[in-house]
């Protein structure tokens, strides 16, 4: 079945203030209708003065997304009347956006980056008590009107559920790595185009972080596959994701495109973007995603996919870096991205909501490389790590008697006395029950209390068995 | 009267200390407040201003202020019902540098709704009357400030604003004179919106050094401001003297001496013009070709924004209020029918037409072209001429009880010869002559305020 999706999706920009005033950006921890002025009030009078700030920081995006930049831009005036915009009129781009024509390579696809501008956020609707549809009273808070938001709207390219995956995972990475984004304050919401087997676009509004969008488009998806089945046809309109049903609604059909009046803003001049200030750009570009990748391969010789999987996560990418700078790094590289990430994602956490004690965490995993401990036990210290547990790695393996039996002799001692010990098993094996060597490694694991490596005790078994 | 004085000897005199200013002020404010009740000029009349007023450049000079202007703490309405209760919580830009300089803020001027009209009667409050005949309009939308300037004698200026013609045309009827500056020259922060690609702060004063005097401490950059113009402060008074200028020519306008333009006030711009010409300024017939195209685009443009600067008065934040019991787009439409008048309806549904997709092209942008068009003409006249000099309205002030039988189309002809300067953002100023309610209008290249100043000032002060 032929699926087109498109998506455009707007960031908020992690500045200090806001588009268009000096008001602080932080709405999250603030009271309702604390971080305002005039200007992102528009009071009778006020005027917006550029933060320019924000401008920079959507033209790293641009640039990560392979746009092109016009020789100068101007912002415009969005007319509609919502009582979540001050003015009954959001400034934004309209014809010249700051970056257009791009591109973003997933795995096997290339996706469109169709155009790429900065507009000011509206205000935020609390509907007290209810849903958009039945609250009694809506309340208004003003603290977000203004906030910086970055518009990226891609062609109708995706096909699929997982490329929209891959694609939304590998921008926010990019966000990170640009320093344009904060996932823990900033928030990412997507409107939706879906349409399926050349029919109508209907287009899903608001969808509220990446996994809202998943959840939305497998919605809208299943649901204009059962109208298809029925035979009904699919209206083009405009439809309204419940997250906490998981389900679509319609808010309006579409008769038109909505007309929004567009004028240019009077009260903002155009703005060149001149080669020094491109280049300038350039200049402090961070590293990107794929960038690092390739760094790692050469730098830790780590495996490609390995590499690629750390790069899509940032704050992974970036703790690794950090580890393998005291631990070796294809140790560190299987365990943050394996044991780590798996522990994380079975607690329904992230390495962004979770706190690691990360000097611990070099501990433990110094601990294994030096062979003190069991990789059995290096799990059971990461798990108490993301329970936040307070404790010290190397105190806790010696009370808790965790320590490696990582003396040969020692372990050469242990093993021979299971085989005097255990003649049955001994003959049985040369006898050719080969599993025999299951039950004496197992008297062996007894005797140390776990704390020897299981796969050290099954070589040097198998040896002394043999030349019996 | 013993306060009947100059600003300028008014300056003299405080600077000297031969001035009581506590009499002075409370004499003031009689005076005001009486020839208020006779002209409807002020809206508002303040005087709560804290701070010493015997430092700064005014040493306590009394301003009045249109009412599209922020004053902080003074009801602010713009002349609109629907802005009725609004204090603003800041000052605008002009008002920080008047206040700094030790202007004495007395009030606020009736206008036009938002500045829609050409005769200040499409305002929302009183209409102000002309005083050289009070049964006539004293002309928009700066109307009130003029009619003050005009009918108080004692030291006074007043801040106006003009979009298309708001300055020079009430200065022009009331026999005062009107200083438009360059668009980006004084910044608008604070001003509450008409159209912002075209609105400039300016002033109407008795003289023309009152007018030089004020706008050299309103001029200059805001940060708060992004359309100003970054440059130097400049003594604009420097310009207000009797020597003329060698080697100009200035520009006079076949086009604005055509048969709709009233005969008296022809003649009379051409006494002015032949009196320059007596002291040694040449003058030479010119062309602007692009005038004709420049009134509809005016139109267009500055209905087009103000229909989007007016969305955002729906009784939600500030202003004309109800019980909100319905849903939003009921009750913003019940608070704007309420608290626009007629003129501000019209322009709302021509401005939002004009900006309609389908219409945008025709309308919007095709104006847009229009506007740098006539740019480029002016600047080409000016490479030849230090100035262009023409009759400010081509009208004399119709009566107000004959203003409804005016048709908007005839209201929007009267400002045709002040729109094209004004779309161009060129410096303008109307002085009078010597025929009551008739301007002379002059009009230079961005930036050149000291040339009109300098040819007002040699007019104002003709032998």
């Amino acid at each position: 079945m032929k699926v087109k999706i498109g998506l455009e999706i707007h960031v908020q920009l992690n500045t200090k203030s806001k588009l268009f005033c000096s008001c602080s950006t932080n709405s999250e921890n603030s009271k309702p209708n604390k971080n305002i002025c005039p200007t992102c009030m528009g009071l009778p009078g006020s005027k917006p003065a550029l933060n320019k700030e924000a401008l920079k920081k959507a033209m790293r995006l641009a640039l990560a997304l392979n746009c092109s930049f016009p020789k100068a831009i101007f912002f415009s005036r969005k007319s509609y009347f919502y009582p979540d915009m001050p003015k009954n009129f959001q400034i934004t781009q309209y014809e010249i956006p700051i970056g257009k024509n791009g591109s973003y390579q997933l795995k096997n696809k290339k996706i469109g980056i169709w155009r790429v501008h900065i507009e000011e956020d509206p205000g935020k609707l609390i509907h007290k008590g209810g849903t958009i549809k039945t609250a009694q009273n809506v309340l208004i808070d003003y603290n977000r009107a203004g906030i910086p938001l970055c518009e990226i709207v891609t062609a109708p390219d995706f096909s699929s559920i997982e490329e929209v995956k891959e694609f939304l995972s590998g921008l926010i990475s990019t966000l990170e790595h640009l320093r344009i984004y904060d996932p823990l304050n900033g928030s990412i919401r997507s409107d939706i185009n879906i349409s399926i087997m050349g029919g109508s676009r209907v287009e899903v509004k608001n969808v509220n972080g990446i996994k809202a969008v998943e959840h939305a488009i497998k919605y809208e998806l299943s649901r204009q596959k059962n109208m298809v089945k029925i035979g009904k046809k699919i209206k083009m309109e405009t439809r309204h994701f419940d997250a906490d049903m998981g389900t679509t609604v319609s808010l309006r059909t579409k008769e038109t495109e909505e007309d929004y009046g567009y004028i240019f803003e009077p009260d903002l001049t155009w703005i060149d973007l001149t080669k020094e200030f491109i280049s300038d750009i350039k200049k402090n570009m961070p590293e990107l995603p794929k960038e690092r990748e390739k760094r790692f391969l050469k730098q830790y010789k780590i495996s490609r996919s390995e590499a690629s999987v750390i790069c899509m996560n940032f704050r992974l990418a970036e703790l690794f870096e950090r580890v393998a700078k005291q631990v070796d790094a294809k140790l560190a590289s299987k365990w943050l991205r394996t044991v780590l990430i798996g522990v994380l994602a079975y607690k329904n956490l992230s390495l962004r909501t979770a706190h690691i004690d990360e000097k611990k965490l070099i501990k433990a995993l110094k601990l294994l490389e030096s062979g003190e401990i069991t990789e059995k036990t290096c799990k059971e210290l990461i798990i108490k790590l993301v329970n936040g547990e307070k404790f010290d790695p190397a105190n806790y393996v010696v009370e808790k008697r965790l320590k490696k039996v990582a003396d040969k002799k020692e372990l050469e001692k242990v093993i021979k006395d299971a085989l005097k010990e255990n003649k049955k098993a001994v003959s049985d094996y040369k006898s050719g029950q080969k599993e025999a060597i299951h039950y004496l490694a197992g008297q062996v694991m007894k005797k140390t209390g776990g704390r020897a490596e299981m796969r050290i005790v099954m070589e040097r078994l198998k040896e002394l068995l043999n030349s019996i | 009267m013993k306060y009947n004085l100059s600003v300028k000897e008014f300056l003299e005199k405080r600077k000297n200390g031969e001035i009581d200013y506590n009499d002075f002020y409370s004499t003031f404010l009689t005076n005001l407040k009486r020839k208020n009740k006779e002209l409807r000029a002020l809206r508002v009349i303040s005087h709560s201003q804290k701070g010493d007023l015997n430092k700064g450049k005014l040493y306590g000079l009394p301003i009045s202020v249109k009412d599209n202007i922020c004053v902080k703490g003074v009801e602010s309405c713009a002349g609109s019902k629907i802005l009725e209760g609004y204090i603003p919580p800041f000052d605008a830009s002009c008002i920080s540098n008047v206040k700094k300089n030790s202007g004495a803020i007395i009030g606020k001027t009736n206008q036009d709704e938002f500045g829609f009209g050409t005769f200040s009667t499409n305002s929302g409050f009183d209409i102000p009357l002309n005083p050289l005949d009070k049964t006539r309009v004293a002309g928009g939308s700066s109307g009130g400030s003029a009619a003050i300037v005009a009918g108080l004698d004692m030291p006074h200026v007043s801040l106006g604003e003009s979009t298309g013609g708001s300055i020079s045309c009430p200065s022009a009827f009331c026999s005062v004179v009107g200083l438009t500056p360059t668009y980006g020259l004084v910044s608008r922060y604070g001003l509450i919106d008409y159209a912002n690609s075209l609105d400039k702060i300016g002033v109407i004063g008795k003289t023309v050094y009152d007018t030089a005097l004020l706008l050299s401490i309103i001029a200059g950059h805001d940060e708060k401001d992004f359309t100003t113009i970054n440059k130097k402060a400049e003594d604009y008074t420097n310009y207000c003297g009797p020597d003329v200028p060698k080697k100009i020519k200035l520009g006079v306008p076949k086009e604005y001496f055509s048969d709709d333009i009233d005969k008296r006030i022809r003649d009379e711009v051409w006494n002015s013009i032949h009196y320059l010409e007596s002291i040694g300024i040449d003058y030479e017939e010119c062309s602007l070709k692009m005038t004709r195209y420049a009134l509809p685009a005016y139109y267009i443009i500055a209905m087009a924004e103000s229909s989007t600067n007016l969305a955002k008065f729906c009784g939600l934040r500030y202003g004309l209020q109800a019980d909100p019991t319905e849903n939003f787009n009921n009750y913003f439409s019940k608070i704007r029918s309420k608290g626009f008048g007629e003129e501000a309806k019209r322009r709302i549904i021509l401005g939002t037409f004009a900006r309609m997709s389908g219409f945008r092209d025709a309308y919007y942008l095709r104006a847009m072209k229009v506007r740098t068009l006539v740019i480029d003409e002016y600047k080409r006249l000016f490479k030849k001429y230090y100035a262009l000099i023409s009759p400010t309205m081509p009208i004399f002030p119709p009566k107000i009880k004959d203003v409804k039988k005016i048709s908007p189309i005839q209201c929007y002809m009267s400002d045709i010869l002040t729109v094209p300067p004004n779309l161009a953002g060129m410096p303008m100023i109307s002085v009078p002559s010597s025929v009551p309610s008739v301007g002379i209008h002059i009009v230079a290249d961005h930036l050149q305020e000291g040339r009109i100043i300098k040819i007002a000032y040699l007019l104002e002060n003709r032998c």
